[in-house]
């Protein structure tokens, strides 16, 4: 079936400002965008930038906004977006060109919420032990890719770049809730500051977002509350 | 630059302590107070006053009760702290000159001062004539 | 353009090469160059388990490990070698498990493991629970981990930098040149030690389970500076990847029990792997779905053959499955609680590439003369532990191994020697000119073009089943798209980021490993493990127990040699499962 792609370029050697490219392009039932991506560059207009790596939603490489809605590229079936397609790179992070985005700032948040395990203590000769229960507990936040489709749909984060982001706050619930983590004190403080968790409003447009559906304004509210309790 | 965004948050985690926490905390707790007691004061006014009868006479009868009164000044500081927070929260959020934000958020806290005092005046204050 | 000097370098930021930079940066300056951000590396991709005889769930030795590898090899491994994996396996895995990597755990709190192909207990008996796992994103986690490591202890990054030239002279590597595909640039990385851990080549093909990165380039590097590769002709293709897609659906989707079925819904494996079944080697399965195929069993008569799940229930699916389960609906719009998946053979990992030493120092010859300061961990690499065929989760043990080992040497020699000068000061320049020479060019070749050509003639000819015309037929057209390949033109000028040049480069890379794997197949008159020549049926131990070496002259042909096979404890035998 045919068609048409509307993509937001965006070349810094050559445009002062993005414009719009219009593409038409044959595909197959099982395709998704990113062949149609794929199509429109090798074919029609090798110009066209976006970032892209393992092709079936586990790198993180291609998020998007997608018909408005932050996506991989990889993930979603043309036929579930057919006609016509509106490609426009992520909001809230600097353009580089076309689809790239700058992930800096991104990276940025992460690093500042200390996303490792923390614990001083000698470790055991064997493996440290943790219950099926305790693993569960943290289970989903494991998931993330880090692909910023979350942190770049949230109007919070539009508004003010300051603000940590669902996905760092993710990684950070990832480990505080991990029973071999020792650092929940420290990360729980930095979370703590106004550009922290309190910068969320509750908005839920990262669990939409999020490929790996992971209950992130879940996992948001569960630090909220533990910083809540380690108050009380 | 982004490094010293990190240490700038970390900062001002030290700088503002618990502040954000008890304001996010106190609009949870003071919504769902509201809800109730709210609903009740509904309640009463429609269903137990009804909304035809209420005049000055009505209200000043109903004022002879101090627990009314307590009631209704509870009502006042939980509405109106929890709307003052709220309109706090869409400054920080939509207004970036920081010009601008300190400004409006002086105006919002001098405002928030001023009308609940004012509130609260009336309520202690007021004799039936 | 810029010069950066440094101890050590690491070239690629997957498993092995974020494990050698964690080690190596505690002793020695290091630095990181990955064309993409770390967390995008392929690894990541890894979903079944990391196999290490801990024993936590039956009795397991790291003795019936290093058989199974060896054996699961088609003895081809290097014993000493596999012996190195087998051992600091169950090691490497505690310490994993110490920096944070969340296993699946069994109810007494241990690392949980569970069944997977090609592992037994007591050589061969029966399969054993070997494979230690984090739902069904393994590698996702290992990833993860090492990178978050990497971040805590402060490793340098050079993100998004695409390395496109080592400097070896007289022997020596100095350090590499990378291209900055932000801006463009090209910059020279002085070093004391490098180490290419720059993973497979999977792209070579058309229906394979890597990513469009995989483009084979620290191996095409290497074969262009006339350092040899290592038996080419091994490349794996997974039994089970999405038809016509090649996404992997995982061995332990098999491990947890499910079954292939052809067109007559018979479980065709009892046939040809009596004892192992579904769970035998991956090469011994994949031939004999394409067997099933060819005899007209594959679905509708079309090709490919069903795995079926759905005996397993919903309860397992969602938790032990969850990442294929998604695959499926997504890409299938399939639930495989209730419908089998589609799958056919897809290419998958290279045995094959830079051959090193169980340090992870790359070596030349039968003699194992060292090109000093030079490592390879990982895919790329061909130590050799997975001689002929590679069974699942061996590959990230690989990893994390001997990118540990590695890590450690290159961070010590560093630390013993000197900087060594560049002697050839017009290294950046003629990389520069090349790169030129691909912008500027006017011909009328496309990169997607030869691309799709190279793809589909290794995938007619070069696949599971080979013969000597089809290989000859490979290497013709080879030469012809390496010909047409000089007069490509790319469309995008620019410098920030001009992905269309990187492709063109990348192509580049791919045609050179196509050729050195149609030629070495091509040469190796034998069928063992993953090399399967319809001409050459039997195991030929006499002639071919034997390591190939390719390596390119320098007037561009090439020639073969030849490296022992290292054999210490398992003699050689007919292989069953």
């Amino acid at each position: 079936m045919e068609v048409t792609v509307r993509i937001k370029r965006y070349d810094p050697e050559k445009d002062g400002e993005p414009w719009w490219g219009e593409y038409k392009v044959e595909v197959d039932e099982t395709d998704r965008v990113l062949d149609a991506l794929h199509y429109i560059k090798w074919y029609q207009d090798g110009t066209l930038t976006f970032r892209r790596s393992c092709g079936h939603g586990i790198c993180g490489s291609d998020a998007m906004r997608i018909n408005g809605y932050n996506r991989l590229a990889c993930k979603v079936l043309i036929r579930d977006v057919a006609p016509v397609i509106t490609v426009e790179p992520l909001l809230g992070l600097p353009v580089i060109k076309d689809l790239v985005v700058d992930m800096e700032p991104f990276f940025a948040h992460y690093r500042a919420v200390m996303p490792w395990l923390i614990n001083d203590e000698p470790p055991p000769p064997r493996e440290r032990l943790q219950s099926p229960e305790e693993r569960e507990l943290f289970d989903d936040t494991t998931k993330c890719i880090l692909c910023a489709a979350c942190t770049t749909s949230c109007p919070a984060f539009w508004l003010r770049g300051e603000y940590v982001g669902p996905a760092a706050i993710v990684q950070a619930h990832r480990f505080i809730f991990d029973s071999r983590d020792r650092g929940a004190v420290q990360r729980l403080e930095i979370l703590n500051a106004p550009d922290g968790v309190w910068r969320c409003r509750t908005i839920f447009n990262c669990t939409n977002a999020c490929p790996r559906e992971i209950e992130i304004t879940k996992a948001i509210a569960e630090v909220k509350k533990a910083l809540i309790f380690s108050r009380l | 630059m982004f490094e010293s965004l990190a240490a700038r948050t970390a900062h001002q985690a030290e700088r503002s302590g618990n502040f954000e926490l008890w304001a996010w905390f106190f609009m949870r707790v003071s919504g769902v107070i509201l809800l109730l007691m709210v609903l009740f004061h509904l309640f009463w006014m429609h269903f137990v006053i009804g909304v035809e009868n209420i005049n000055f006479a009505v209200v000043a009868e109903r004022w002879e009760n101090p627990l009314w009164r307590i009631y209704d000044l509870f009502l006042l500081i939980f509405a109106w702290t929890h709307g003052a927070n709220g309109m706090r929260y869409i400054i920080e959020d939509y207004v970036h000159a920081p010009g601008w934000r300190v400004t409006l958020k002086t105006v919002l806290l001098l405002l928030y001062f001023a009308l609940i005092s004012m509130g609260a005046y009336v309520i202690f204050t007021f004799r039936a004539p | 353009m810029a010069y950066f000097q440094y101890d050590c370098i690491v070239v690629g930021a997957g498993g092995a090469g974020l494990m050698a930079a964690l080690y190596a940066s505690r002793s020695a300056s290091t630095a990181v160059l990955s064309k993409l951000y770390p967390t995008r590396s392929h690894t990541g991709a890894a979903q079944g388990g990391i196999g290490a005889a801990l024993g936590n769930v039956e009795e397991d030795h790291w003795e019936w490990h290093m058989y199974d590898t060896i054996k699961g090899s088609d003895y081809l491994g290097d014993q000493d070698a596999i012996e190195v994996l087998c051992r600091e396996a169950i090691d490497v895995v505690i310490e994993l498990e110490h920096m944070g990597l969340p296993f699946d755990r069994t109810p007494e709190g241990k690392i949980a493991q569970r069944n997977f192909g090609g592992h037994t207990r007591n050589y061969g008996e029966a399969p054993v629970k070997r494979a230690c796992h984090a739902a069904d994103r393994t590698g996702h986690m290992i990833l993860q981990t090492l990178y978050q490591q990497c971040i805590k202890n402060h490793v340098t990054f050079f993100d998004e930098f695409q390395v496109l030239d080592l400097i070896v002279e007289d022997g020596v590597c100095k350090g590499c040149i990378a291209y900055e595909i932000a801006t463009g640039e090209i910059h020279t990385f002085h070093a004391k030690a490098v180490m290419l851990a720059t993973g497979g080549w999977g792209k070579c093909w058309s229906v394979t389970s890597n990513a469009f990165t995989l483009t084979g380039d620290g191996a095409a590097i290497c074969l262009r500076n006339g350092i040899p590769l290592e038996d080419m002709e091994f490349y794996q293709f997974h039994p089970t990847g999405i038809y016509k897609l090649g996404i992997l659906i995982t061995e332990g989707v098999r491990g947890e029990g499910g079954v292939l079925r052809n067109n007559l819904g018979e479980r065709f494996m009892e046939r040809y792997a009596p004892t192992l079944k579904d769970l035998a080697s991956r090469d011994v399965v994949s031939r004999a779905i394409y067997l099933e195929i060819r005899e007209g069993r594959g679905i509708d008569g079309k090709e490919y053959v069903h795995l079926d799940a759905t005996h397993l229930g919903r309860e397992v699916i969602e938790k032990k499955l969850p990442e294929i389960a998604d695959f499926v609906r997504t890409y299938l719009g399939l639930d495989p609680v209730t419908q089998p998946m589609p799958v056919q053979p897809t290419a998958h990992y290279a045995m094959g590439g830079i051959p090193t030493d169980v340090d992870a120092r790359v070596i030349v010859d039968a003699q194992n003369t060292p090109v000093y300061g030079l490592y390879a961990a990982g895919e790329v690499a061909c130590v050799s532990v997975h001689g002929a065929n590679r069974l699942g989760t061996n590959s990230l043990v690989d990893l994390v191994v001997f990118g540990r080992r590695g890590g450690r040497h290159m961070a010590a020699f560093a630390n013993e020697i000197d900087l060594q000068p560049i002697q050839d000061r017009d290294r950046e320049k003629r990389v520069r000119d090349q790169l030129e020479r691909l912008l500027s060019g006017t011909g009328k070749e496309k990169v997607a073009t030869l691309r799709k050509e190279m793809q589909k003639i290794m995938m007619d000819n070069v696949s599971v089943f080979r013969t000597g015309e089809g290989l000859q037929e490979a290497v013709d057209k080879l030469r012809e798209l390496k010909e047409r390949y000089q007069h490509i033109s790319v469309e995008d000028k620019g410098k920030q980021f001009n992905q269309d040049l990187m492709e063109a480069v990348e192509l580049g890379n791919l045609l050179d490993i196509a050729e050195a794997t149609a030629l070495s197949a091509l040469n190796r008159t034998e069928s063992r493990g993953a090399h399967s020549r319809e001409d050459y049926p039997e195991r030929d131990d006499k002639n071919w127990l034997k390591h190939t070496l390719i390596r390119r002259q320098e007037d561009g042909s090439y020639c073969f040699d030849y490296k022992p096979v290292v054999i210490t404890k398992f003699q050689p035998a007919e292989r069953k499962y």
